[in-house]
């Protein structure tokens, strides 16, 4: 008797452990696939992480406008550290280089975001109208990361009018294996795409949105029209560059937008930069906070300040600082500081804990992209032009007003505006596209050698994981 | 067991009946083995003090009453006892203890002796590892058992053991083994979510409590295991007390350990003569004004002359002290232990401190129930470091161990006036112009903390059920329950927390796992000669990782470098919460027929969490053949058979699979919440697979096993084949899918794994009081991997921020990816690089950028080789074969040993030498003083041209640092002196020991980094053999002993 009862309780012990629902436990910490999209709440965050995939510090948290401006010029790599990038400043990139692959892959998971989010949001329950909004929202994020990426990786427009290679042009999404291989679609072909997204965007986004913070960290219809001419001026299409800024800037001065945000220049150029950063001069920006950083080795301050960064980058004493016209009392040298007897760019000054937020799109930049397009488009020592240009110099040094009078030619003119260029922009990811787009050599800097417009250097080589899994990519030589 | 109470029983109940009668008389006689008298054998009356030792005949006379019993003993013999009688002479003919027909090897949930055990099991003893001077016992593995492949990846304290048994078993999970102890598995260093200072919580069992370490390799000993099995399976089995007194054994040890093998370095005034040649070189030389090199004198006026191995290294100081009391009754069995470890690294500011406790009960209730258990707790404290060997970590700003030879040796780590010497986030530049890049790592290990707590308790407890006859039930309930507390701290003013401005991290990592386990197993024997056991289980795993944490940052005052002091802002860190399940059912059947003829088939079904529904089920199964031909009558009557007495001959197969490693919700597609400034987001951060499953192993073996000369020599012979089929891979998606890590993980690869082994076990000299033991491993391994996804991409393995190895199929894995060089151009100074056509080209740091590449034929400027373009595959980066040899010789009451590992046919990327060869401001190690410089020049070092890291194979991996990796290592000296027994008795005690020991005494080998033994990514499967800016080995001295009464 006992030894049945010994097998009852053998047999129950056994067959106890049965429990198949033990066996599909549920992710505490992430939210399925299939229920992404499934309330509004999630829909609104899932186009928030949009933003999150263009701000990374491998892409617009900084790393993407060092790249672009230590490739000019003005500064000097002062730590040798291939992890910052030594090898864009002094030209030597391979294929197989960290940063070549890295903005490559950061660029490309914002844009596969756009597109999983696009496809997303079909099925969210929210009203067509906000629907479209945040489509919009996503054609913005992924027409900025397209020509970001196209600035670096192909050659510019004008080299055969966008007949040449350009990057792999991915508008679905891509959530299974299977799909690698595709060709690099031709830069005007991803141009006409960048403007496809824009004009959607444009088309449908909100006049304005919620508040000035959302004006700021969010797209709106300014924002789309900004970008535009901005990538029109890459394009050298300057008559489609004034009529995209003619939308958002008056015809004289004081310059501002009549429609949506009534974005203008900011009284000072300090308010640009110092925290909120939210003047209606801050068309786009990406936001950061504490808990929501770029990362060590990625921010800008990180770069560029000596004190709260790690100072990797100074200024060179024969970039554009040594040009006699930025006066000492321009408010735009208040953002230089010196240390241990260089220059530094001080724009961003937040501690990497609690970073700055990101501008990308200024409304001065819009200033002086019209004025050069008008000059470039008219050939004249035009009179607009030069009231845009007054309009930027004018803010930071009250001192300087050039007048017609201060122009022999057009020419000079259009080096005046670059000069302004060189001085407004400076630090935010500029200078290599301005070299580029005017097919200008890289001029040589400190240790750092002279790039001609043939050189296989002058543009980034695709990157080596792309040409291993992509058997239809093929690479820059 | 039982049989064994069954005849004390008879024992005593004999003994009583015969007491009351007995006289005294003397016995004599000759205690011998076949190969003649043994010398120096005890001769014990059981239960008295009477003791008496063999002469050089091998005689003896005692003084013994009828009925007592003669117990003869030696060492290396099966103990014998025999009962006094009539006769006054008794005439003892004594076997050698590895013929030991009782001997019980461990294997999957129960044991088996050790000459029925069909499959491949290596079989440790605790006795082999108690003493080695490690932090822990995978540590000393190394050389043990052939199949087995233990390495040290480095000398830091914490860091796991490289183990691979049999091959590497897996591409992109683990190629761990399943470490099982006392039929837990348990955490190990492979599952944790640990990206401090290095953790190993294997450390966090104290080598003295281990009984043996058994290592299932084949099929049919791991296919019980099922889908954890195909790295192979290491069961350890902690101590229990044994019939007999009471035992009680203290053990204690002193040791120091320090680096070895430094590589030699430039002093100041060589590294600034260097650096200020390369910078003429430049055409940009020394100005005095704003550029160059320039040695200063110190507040005594003289030259800073700084070797910065001086601050990164010491001699560590270590004690060691167990205790256990140990005994059983009839009934009862116990064995309690506690260990104190307190033990200094080789690096400064890296220490362990670990005290165990352990307390194992076996009860016989009565006659068909017995309890019992096994509690042990573990409280470690690691003080550690961050010194740049952990995987991944290579290239980490602040790794000790590099900073301890790049940092520039004319600057100091202080000022004059005694603080530190900074500037911003490198120290300060001295008298230099130029600047210089580095941290100041004296700052660093005096302010940056990384303490790791581990409370770590296993138990178990079980109820065993003797239902019938042979036929048995055990229930288990087993816990392994890890806890580790993290707390780091960085200092602000250089370093990691620079950026950050001083932060402090503490997280929570609570490891929780439960087993449970039924086992119903039956034996019968029928006819006497039909021997069956059966087996029938299932067990049921849970597992969960709960970690949580925060950073604080912006440390507000110097004073401060706990969590709880004051800091600007709070960030979470280090959070994950991950479950899963794994719920089996297994059986195995044994047959033998008169120990001749063995038959043994086993499987298991598998249930895991982390697949998708379909998916989640896995059948597993192994078999295996033997014969033991010596058994035979033909062949114990023929010629051979007096030769060879053993010979065996197995054969197994098997499927096992492998989930290990996998991440607990690998199959689904997720969306990960994050923020947008302070707005919550939701992000494609998942692209899972449903159609994800178990890797599955195929594993051949056929093995035998012999004994010579009546097993003075014994040995076994193996050869296996492991087809790995369905390997999860992360398959590569082209980064412009914009898939999250540009991969998804598919069941696509296949590899297999070959090689022989072959173990040797001699008693060389086993007579008279000069005793000479050998053991001899030796294991061949060949990897080639046969597929991996649809397009058979190459998958390269980065080692941190350097792409250096290369998985392709039909190569071994991970071999190197790297640029074919050609040594240093004699006639300019130039390295000369291949492109893949053959094409040599040669690069000069000093020419304008656009023809720094150069042809060698003919000087054109041609393009810039790369790894891209160029880079092609070598190796093997895995041994071609390793193992262990050991001697150990004993005279009277002295012992040595003296145990080697070995390992070779493989080659070793030195990438540590791209740095110390590297024309940035970097030091040098002292070889670059031999560089070219004039035409005609023959040397390994090329012209110093300051800025230059392509030359040297900083900037892509290059040939010339690829170096053979054959070593042999004196992995252990021990010398230790028994104090003889008649002394022993005079103080009660039963075992008195005292050695000195070395470990890591001396490697034999041409490869010019620390050592070849190096792993800089630990146990990554897919970039082996890379030896990139890690630490060195460490050697060990210790003095002990080993008491027991």
């Amino acid at each position: 008797m006992k030894k049945i009862y010994l097998l009852l309780i053998a047999s129950i012990a056994i067959s106890s452990c049965t429990d198949t629902d033990a066996l599909s436990p549920v992710n505490q910490t992430r939210i399925s696939d299939v229920t992404a999209f499934e309330t509004p709440d999630r829909a609104l965050q899932q186009v928030l992480g949009m933003y999150g995939g263009v701000k990374t510090g491998q892409f617009y948290g900084g790393r993407y406008f060092n790249y672009q401006d230590v490739r000019g010029e003005e500064f000097n790599n002062d730590r040798s550290n291939g992890v910052t990038n030594l090898f864009t400043w002094n030209f030597g990139l391979q294929s197989s280089t960290n940063e070549v692959n890295n903005l490559w892959y950061a660029g490309y998971l914002a844009i596969n975001r756009c597109n999983v989010v696009i496809a997303g949001l079909e099925g969210a329950p929210i009203p067509a109208s906000l629907k479209v909004q945040y489509k919009a929202e996503a054609s913005f994020l992924r027409a900025l990361s397209y020509y970001s990426m196209l600035t670096l990786y192909a050659r510019p427009y004008w080299d055969g009018n966008g007949s040449k290679p350009g990057i792999p042009l991915r508008l679905k999404p891509e959530t299974n294996s299977g799909s690698s291989d595709l060709a690099r679609a031709s830069v005007a072909a991803v141009y006409d795409q960048i403007i496809i997204d824009l004009d959607y965007a444009e088309a449908n986004l909100q006049l304005t949105n919620a508040n000035a913070y959302d004006n700021t960290t969010r797209a709106h219809k300014n924002t789309a029209i900004a970008l535009k001419t901005r990538v029109y001026l890459s394009m050298n299409k300057y008559d489609k560059v004034i009529a995209e800024a003619n939308k958002i800037v008056t015809m004289s001065a004081p310059f501002s937008s009549i429609t949506g945000v009534s974005n203008k220049l900011a009284p000072t150029i300090g308010a640009v930069f110092a925290t909120p950063a939210l003047t209606t001069e801050n068309m786009f920006s990406f936001a950061y906070s504490p808990t929501d950083i770029p990362g060590t080795q990625n921010s800008l301050v990180s770069y560029y300040n000596p004190t709260v960064g790690t100072g990797e980058y100074s200024l060179l004493p024969t970039g554009i600082l040594s040009n006699a016209g930025w006066k000492s009392t321009d408010a735009r040298k208040a953002l230089n500081v010196v240390n241990s007897g260089k220059t530094y760019l001080n724009k961003w000054t937040k501690n990497a804990s609690d970073p700055d937020f990101v501008a990308v799109i200024r409304y001065a930049e819009v200033l002086l992209n019209l004025s050069e397009a008008i000059v470039r488009d008219n050939k004249t020592v035009d009179a607009r032009a030069i009231q845009l240009l007054n309009a930027v110099r004018g803010r930071s040094d009250a001192t300087t007003i050039f007048t017609a009078a201060s122009f022999a030619t057009f020419q000079d003119l259009l080096n005046q505006i670059a000069i302004e260029r060189r001085i407004e922009l400076l630090g935010e990811g500029f200078r290599s596209p301005d070299i580029m787009r005017l097919a200008q050599n890289f001029p040589a800097k400190g240790g750092a050698p002279s790039v001609a417009t043939t050189d296989s250097q002058y543009i980034w080589p695709i990157p080596l994981n792309e040409l291993l899994y992509n058997k239809l990519c093929l690479p820059n030589d | 067991m039982r049989l064994k109470f069954k005849w004390i029983y008879t024992l005593l109940i004999a003994l009583s009946m015969q007491l009351a009668f007995a006289q005294e008389k003397t016995v004599t006689g000759v205690v011998s083995d076949v190969t003649g008298p043994i010398p120096g054998a005890n001769v014990i009356v059981k239960g008295t003090k009477k003791s008496v030792q063999t002469d050089f005949n091998g005689s003896y006379s005692i003084k013994a009453k009828v009925g007592e019993v003669l117990q003869f003993s030696f060492i290396g013999m099966n103990s014998s006892s025999v009962t006094v009688g009539a006769s006054n002479t008794i005439n003892v003919k004594m076997k050698s203890d590895s013929q030991d027909l009782d001997e019980v090897v461990v294997v999957g949930y129960g044991t088996q002796k050790k000459r029925d055990v069909n499959g491949a099991i290596s079989k440790i003893g605790g006795d082999k590892i108690k003493n080695i001077p490690v932090q822990s016992f995978d540590q000393s593995l190394s050389g043990a058992a052939s199949g087995v492949n233990a390495s040290s990846p480095n000398g830091v304290l914490g860091n796991q053991a490289v183990i691979r048994i049999r091959g590497v078993n897996s591409i992109n999970l683990s190629s761990y083994p399943l470490i099982v102890i006392d039929g837990v598995p348990s955490w190990n260093g492979d599952n944790l979510n640990q990206s401090n200072a290095a953790n190993n919580p294997l450390s966090d069992i104290n080598q003295a409590d281990i009984e043996s370490v058994e290592v299932l390799k084949d099929a049919s000993s791991a296919a019980i295991y099922g889908s954890r099995a195909a790295a192979g399976v290491i069961l350890i089995t902690t101590k229990k007390g044994k019939l007999g007194k009471v035992s009680i054994n203290f053990d204690s040890s002193v040791s120091f350990t320090s680096a070895y093998n430094l590589i030699p370095l430039l002093n100041a005034n060589e590294f600034t003569e260097i650096k200020n040649e390369g910078l003429a070189n430049f055409g940009t030389p020394a100005n005095g004004t704003t550029r160059g090199f320039y040695t200063m004198k110190d507040a005594n006026g003289n030259l800073v002359d700084t070797n910065w191995y001086d601050y990164a290294y010491r001699t560590g100081v270590a004690f060691n002290h167990n205790l256990s009391i140990s005994g059983a009754t009839e009934n009862t069995k116990y064995f309690l232990s506690a260990g104190q470890l307190e033990q200094e690294g080789m690096f400064i500011n890296n220490d362990f401190r670990r005290q165990t406790g352990r307390f194992t009960l076996d009860q016989k209730v009565n006659s068909w129930i017995n309890i019992g258990g096994t509690f042990s707790y573990t409280n470690a404290k690691t003080n550690g470091l961050n010194t740049g060997s952990a995987n991944g970590a290579a290239f980490a700003a602040s790794g000790a161990a590099r900073l301890a030879f790049v940092q520039a040796p004319n600057v100091g780590p202080f000022n004059n006036d005694g603080t530190y010497n900074l500037r911003g986030n490198q120290i300060g530049y001295g008298n230099n112009l130029t600047a210089l890049q580095y941290v100041n790592a004296k700052y660093l290990t005096d302010t940056n903390t990384f303490i790791a707590q581990n409370d770590h308790i296993i138990s178990n407890f079980y109820i065993g059920l003797k239902i019938a006859k042979g036929l048995n039930f055990k229930s288990l309930y087993g816990i392994d329950n890890l806890i580790i507390e993290n707390k780091d701290f960085l200092g602000p003013l250089q370093g990691d927390g620079f950026t950050d401005k001083g932060t402090a991290s503490n997280t929570m990592n609570r490891y929780t796992r439960k087993s449970i386990q039924n086992i119903l197993d039956y034996n019968l024997t029928l006819a006497e000669k039909n021997n069956f056991s059966a087996l029938l289980g299932t067990e049921r795993q849970y597992s969960k990782t709960d970690a949580w944490g925060a950073t604080r940052k912006t440390v507000s005052d110097p004073f401060f470098n706990e969590y709880q002091g004051g800091y600007s802002t709070i960030v979470p860190a280090g959070n994950l919460l991950i479950e899963n399940y794994l719920e089996s059912y297994f059986g195995r059947v044994n047959y033998d027929y008169d120990k001749k003829y063995y038959f043994s088939i086993n499987g298991r079904r598998d249930g895991y969490s982390a697949f998708a529904p379909g998916n989640k089920w896995g059948n597993f199964y192994g078999g295996s053949l033997g014969w033991t031909v010596s058994e035979e009558d033909f062949f114990k009557n023929s010629a051979i058979g007096n030769v060879l007495n053993q010979f065996k001959l197995r054969a197994s197969y098997g499927l096992v699979g492998n989930n290990q490693g996998i991440a607990s919700y690998a199959s689904s597609s997720f969306f990960n919440a994050g923020l947008n400034g302070t707005n919550p987001t939701l992000f494609y951060a998942q692209a899972g697979n449903k159609n994800l499953t178990w890797e599955t192993s195929k594993k051949t073996d056929f093995g035998l096993n012999f004994g010579l000369f009546n097993d003075r020599i014994t040995g076994e012979l193996g050869y296996y084949k492991n087809n790995i089929d369905g390997l999860i891979l992360s398959v590569p998606q082209a980064s412009s899918t914009g898939i999250p890590d540009s991969s998804i993980l598919a069941n696509v690869g296949s590899m297999s794994n070959t090689g022989y082994e072959l173990t040797l076990n001699a008693k060389v000299l086993s007579n008279g009081d000069f005793k000479w033991n050998t053991s001899f491993n030796i294991s061949t391994q060949k990897n080639r991997v046969l597929s991996l996804d649809a397009n058979d991409s190459d998958i390269i393995t980065a080692t941190a921020l350097e792409n250096t190895s290369i998985t392709r199929v039909n190569e071994s894995i991970g071999n190197f990816y790297i640029v074919k060089t050609g040594g240093v151009n004699p006639a300019n100074g130039r390295r000369i690089f291949y492109y893949r056509d053959g094409t040599a080209v040669q690069y000069d740091h000093a020419s304008p950028v656009a023809s720094r590449w150069t042809k060698v034929s003919d000087g054109s400027v041609t393009r810039a080789a790369n790894q891209a373009a160029d880079a092609v595959v070598l190796g093997p980066a895995l041994p071609k074969y390793y193992g262990g040899f050991s001697n150990t010789f004993m005279y009277k009451g002295f012992d040595l040993n003296v145990s080697l590992y070995f390992s070779g046919g493989n080659y070793v990327y030195n990438g540590t030498k791209a740095g110390l060869h590297d024309q940035r401001v970097w030091n040098n190690s002292a070889d670059v003083l031999n560089r070219w410089r004039n035409p005609g020049d023959v040397t390994d070092i090329p012209k110093i041209v300051f800025g230059d890291n392509i030359s040297n194979g900083s900037s892509m991996p290059i040939s010339d640092n690829l170096e053979k990796g054959d070593f042999v290592k004196v992995r252990n000296i021990a010398f230790g002196y028994s104090l003889p027994k008649s002394l022993l008795d005079r103080v009660q005690l039963s075992n008195l020991r005292f050695y000195l020991s070395v470990q890591n005494a001396f490697t034999f080998t041409n490869y010019s980094g620390f050592d070849p033994e190096i792993s800089t990514n630990g146990n990554s499967n897919g970039s082996p053999s890379v030896d990139r800016n890690s630490a060195p080995i460490a050697r060990t001295f210790s003095f002990g002993l080993n008491l027991s009464l």
